[in-house]
């Protein structure tokens, strides 16, 4: 029994070096210690069948063997790691290539960050159908058949007359008012289209962000409060804003909204077309007919909507100078 | 509409510069459009107002609307110009050019006048100037005069040569399909009945309300006129207009809302200015208006001023803006007043618009700003937009790029269900994409272009689908998609397959969607759910309608707080090699709830189990200690399937 002891001592020591170099520790665990193989396991399992005196003797030095090589793998373990830590081939101040993660595209990071800004000041987000209905995407919202102001949107038809890819995201705004009962505070984000030629300003559809609130006490003023807070959110502080009215046929009173330039301070420059100030907004308190047309007492709730588009924007924000590289290859993350 | 500022200071006093007048014209509705034109010819120079305008005011379409709103905004006067006021002359019966209207559905009202012994010539300077200024060239003094009177009014006005009448008479009917009229600027357009035309002894002479014809034009011999001014179906001129692909200056006011007095403002403008400029003698002539458009009375409710912008307004400015717009007091009440709508102010439809009218020449920049200070309502944001807004932030942190492309795509004429576009400008982009790999994959190429050896894309977005004729709304259906796709040579395609795999894998398991299963159905894979399609796998992309995903979204708990026991067997299958291997994973799956994960290794094939056999290694974790029962249930079910268990191998969980 001592002479096992004493070769399974040896064998270790030996193992220890060998182990060591290739730190694999839970094999040599395993040699010594498995519960159904282990060298030491198997001298454990012998001590039953021991005499009284013999249990005396080697009890203890079985035991010391076990606690001594226990404790010995566990040095060399912790032994290794130190010296693996210390590995002078570990450079540190060599920089390396970031994990991959994906990007999210300019319109839906623009989106979100919107989507934040209304979301905490209580609005919903709706979405609806691109293919839509001349009763939802014009009458609704007081246009009716021939309107000249037809013309500020040039329809794709899927149907003529009657079926169509929505030309505005106001469509979306007339179905919820049309299908829910007031109060009301909604944004919807998403894709318009219109008849245009593709080239660096227009692509046939774009992106727009529409918001309305509809409620009891509702006044342009509160809209002049929301469309300063928002625009502040998106361009700072500093902003300079421009109110005037602009006629949109389903609102009256209509609004335009504009920033100053922030290039030329108003000066004019060839950003903003010599203008000085830049169009950001359109909005206006809802039509009474809208209001009427979707079933809601115009007299009793009062509401404002406002909209504007989403690629312009983020295409200065992410220095894109073409609106078609937005929607193509052009554009890649790297 | 473009304002040459010196001609616009004829009705207005201002003292005041070009880029002052502008501003004030944009806070009112009248935007600058573009950088202010400096126009000058000789002597004569002006600056010119090019201002946006927004359709709905016809009477912004002349130089006396915008000068009446500025006035109003300045609080300075406007001044309408000089009409004639002298003895119109009786005709004689066989003078008389009869007026005939067919079409009384298109036409309003036609208001005539002749001239004769009239000098036609070249107009004096101050009138070429201010149309050239403007933009239209110089003609001779009488098309002048009715392009003058045109700018400055907003009413087309047309002069004929009577000399080119074969008879005393016009008229106005609908046009024979075939006919042909050849345009003042020789173009020859064929007709149809849905155009209306002007006609002289049976011949077409002018196209209605849009252009006159060649044969009775004024010219350099001319010295009698008939002098016309207008007033039609709108909805008409605005489709033939567009038909006849023709854009003028008659077209862009024509296809407003203009009202039918303004054709006696614009006749008895036109009659002093021909008699100064070309002399001669003017005659009465019929006035076609057989049904007069009556003024309009609309209530003004103070009350309903504070509703919308929810201010006092002094009552005394509220009736000084309106009377300087043009609105005429009718009677007035502690709470409200009635007024008369100017009649060119056809855009006022309801009171609404009245105040809108008072609160822009108040100046919005005037209208406090106030925070909304109600509860806000309760949320109605559809569970699809978080639904999407979670699989953009799986597949972006599993570092996929998001991609918007293009959904007007070129139609294929093979294709039923595609939806094509009735009118679309292009060619190429004239139809709704059934589906977004291709256009994904076109990115995906640019990547590859970039050097960029694997991409990693997905994209959110809509497919569109056509069933049955097309008739319906409900015949036309869009469904919201993510397609997920892996570009590039670099891998091979059983790499990418197992990328494209594991995505999917990751996103079932997000959204706790188990048991899910491929089903393959000849060289479709098709991703189901409780025998619910949820999309489609390929070796390098798959799709999945996320309304699907949103209705099979179970919770998923990855949170484990106990230890668990675990242990980890092989069991080997030999299966026919066109069987796939997934539904024989999921049934294991399901047999009971000791199986956690499975692991399922296909092996390479061998000669003990021959060429139309495989054999593959399912490596079947289970939890807890005693899982004899559950592994006999396995060999149960492998040997039900036809298929048999080659070997079996346990490995002791020992640490
Ligand atoms: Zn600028």
């Amino acid at each position: 029994m001592q002479d096992d002891i004493n070769n399974i001592r040896k064998m270790f020591e030996k193992d220890l070096e060998t182990y060591s170099k290739s730190g694999d520790f839970d094999e040599l665990y395993l040699k010594y210690f498995s519960k159904t193989h282990g060298l030491v396991t198997n001298l454990l399992k012998k001590i039953p069948s021991l005499s009284a005196e013999e249990k005396r003797t080697f009890g203890t030095s079985i035991n010391t063997i076990q606690n001594e090589l226990k404790q010995a793998i566990t040095e060399a373990k912790a032994a290794f790691k130190t010296a693996t830590i210390n590995d002078p081939a570990i450079d540190l101040s060599i920089p390396e290539v970031p994990l991959n993660s994906g990007e999210l595209h300019p319109i839906t990071k623009t989106i979100i960050e919107m989507n934040k800004f209304f979301r905490y000041h209580g609005y919903s987000i709706a979405e609806g159908p691109e293919i839509e209905t001349v009763e939802y995407n014009f009458r609704k919202l007081n246009l009716p058949e021939g309107h000249p102001a037809t013309d500020l949107q040039d329809t794709l038809f899927v149907k003529e007359p009657d079926i169509l890819l929505r030309t505005h995201t106001s469509s979306i705004e007339s179905r919820i008012l049309s299908e829910y009962e007031p109060p009301l505070r909604v944004i919807v984000p998403g894709k318009v289209y219109r008849n245009e030629t593709a080239n660096a300003s227009n692509l046939g559809f774009f992106h727009q962000y529409q918001g309305f609130v509809v409620d009891k006490g509702v006044t342009i003023q509160h809209l002049k409060g929301i469309l300063e807070e928002f625009h502040k959110f998106l361009f700072g502080e500093n902003v300079v804003l421009r109110f005037r009215y602009k006629y949109y046929p389903e609102v009256s009173p209509g609004m335009g909204v504009d920033i100053r330039c922030q290039f030329c301070e108003g000066a004019g420059c060839t950003v903003c077309r010599q203008r000085g100030w830049v169009e950001v907004l359109g909005s206006g308190m809802i039509h009474y007919n809208t209001l009427k047309m979707c079933g809601i007492d115009p007299e009793e709730y009062t509401g404002f909507a406002f909209g504007m588009g989403l690629d312009r924007l983020a295409m200065s924000k992410f220095g894109i100078s073409d609106i078609r590289k937005l929607y193509s290859g052009e554009m890649i993350y790297v | 509409m473009k304002i040459p500022v010196e001609w616009l200071k004829e009705y207005i006093d201002l003292d005041k510069t070009p880029a002052e007048i502008a501003k004030s014209f944009t806070t009112i509705g009248l935007m600058l459009d573009k950088p202010i034109i400096k126009y000058s010819k000789g002597n004569f120079s002006t600056e010119v107002l090019d201002l946006e305008h927004r359709m709905d005011r016809a009477d912004w379409l002349s130089i006396l609307g915008c000068s009446r709103d500025l006035a109003a905004f300045e609080k300075t006067t406007f001044k309408m110009p000089e009409i004639y006021s002298g003895d119109i002359k009786k005709p004689s019966k066989e003078q008389i050019v009869d007026i005939k209207v067919e079409c009384p559905d298109l036409v309003n009202r036609f208001n005539t006048r002749t001239f004769k012994k009239i000098k036609v010539g070249r107009s004096p300077d101050w009138l070429k100037n201010r149309l050239e200024s403007y933009g239209i060239s110089s003609i001779n003094n009488i098309v002048d005069i009715t392009n003058y009177v045109m700018v400055e009014t907003g009413q087309p006005m047309h002069a004929q040569d009577l000399s080119k009448f074969q008879k005393r008479e016009i008229l106005i009917r609908k046009a024979i399909k075939g006919e042909k009229i050849t345009t003042l600027l020789g173009e020859t357009i064929e007709l149809t009945e849905e155009y209306f035309v002007l006609t002289q002894n049976g011949m077409p002479i002018v196209l209605g309300g849009i252009v006159g014809g060649k044969d009775t034009a004024v010219d350099e011999h001319t010295a009698e006129i008939v002098l016309d001014a207008g007033n039609y179906n709108q909805v008409n001129i605005r489709k033939s207009s567009r038909r006849a692909k023709i854009q003028n200056e008659t077209v862009l006011r024509y296809d407003k809302f203009l009202h039918p007095k303004l054709t006696e403002i614009a006749i008895e403008r036109a009659t002093k200015l021909i008699l100064e400029l070309a002399g001669g003698e003017v005659y009465e002539n019929v006035d076609w208006y057989p049904k007069e458009t009556p003024e309009r009375i609309m209530n003004l409710r103070f009350a309903r001023i504070k509703t919308l912008s929810g201010m006092d307004i002094p009552l005394k400015e509220v009736e000084s803006i309106l009377s300087a717009l043009g609105y005429v007091t009718a009677g007035s009440s502690k709470e409200s007043m009635s007024v008369t709508v100017p009649y060119f102010r056809t855009d006022v439809e309801v009171e609404d618009d009245i105040v809108a009218d008072v609160l822009r020449i108040h100046d919005y920049n005037n209208i406090p700003t106030v925070h909304l200070d109600i509860a806000p309502p309760k949320d109605i944001t559809p569970e699809i937009y978080l639904v999407e807004e979670q699989l953009r932030d799986i597949c972006k942190n599993l570092g996929f790029h998001e991609h918007i492309t293009d959904p007007l795509v070129e139609p294929d004429p093979k294709n039923d269900k595609q939806i094509k576009l009735e009118n679309a400008i292009s060619q190429e982009k004239s139809a709704l994409r059934t589906e977004m790999y291709t256009s994904l994959a076109k990115v995906a190429e640019s990547y590859t272009k970039n050097k960029i050896k694997t991409s990693y894309l997905f994209e959110l977005g809509k497919t569109y689908e056509k069933q049955g004729s097309g008739n319906d709304f409900a015949d036309y259906n869009e469904s919201r998609v993510l397609q997920v796709l892996i570009g590039g040579d670099e891998l091979t395609a059983k790499e990418k397959a197992k990328t494209t795999k594991r995505v999917l894998a990751s996103i079932m398991r997000d959204f706790g969607i188990t048991p899910y299963a491929i089903d393959v159905t000849g060289d479709m894979n098709i991703v189901m759910h409780e025998n619910v399609v949820l999309g489609e796998i390929k070796y390098d992309s798959f799709f999945l309608y996320t309304e699907a995903l949103k209705n099979a979204k179970g919770i998923p708990n990855r949170i484990q707080s106990e230890y668990k026991q675990t242990k980890t067997e092989d069991i080997s299958v030999v299966m026919p090699k066109t069987t796939p291997v997934g539904p024989v994973f999921w049934k294991i799956k399901e047999i009971d709830e000791k199986i956690g994960s499975i692991t399922c290794i296909p092996e390479e094939l061998d000669t003990i189990i021959g060429e139309k056999n495989k054999n593959v290694l399912f490596k079947i974790n289970y939890s807890g200690d005693n899982f004899a029962e559950t592994r006999e249930k396995i060999i149960v079910l492998i040997n039900s399937l036809g298929m048999s268990v080659r070997e079996l191998s346990s490995i002791a969980n020992d640490l």
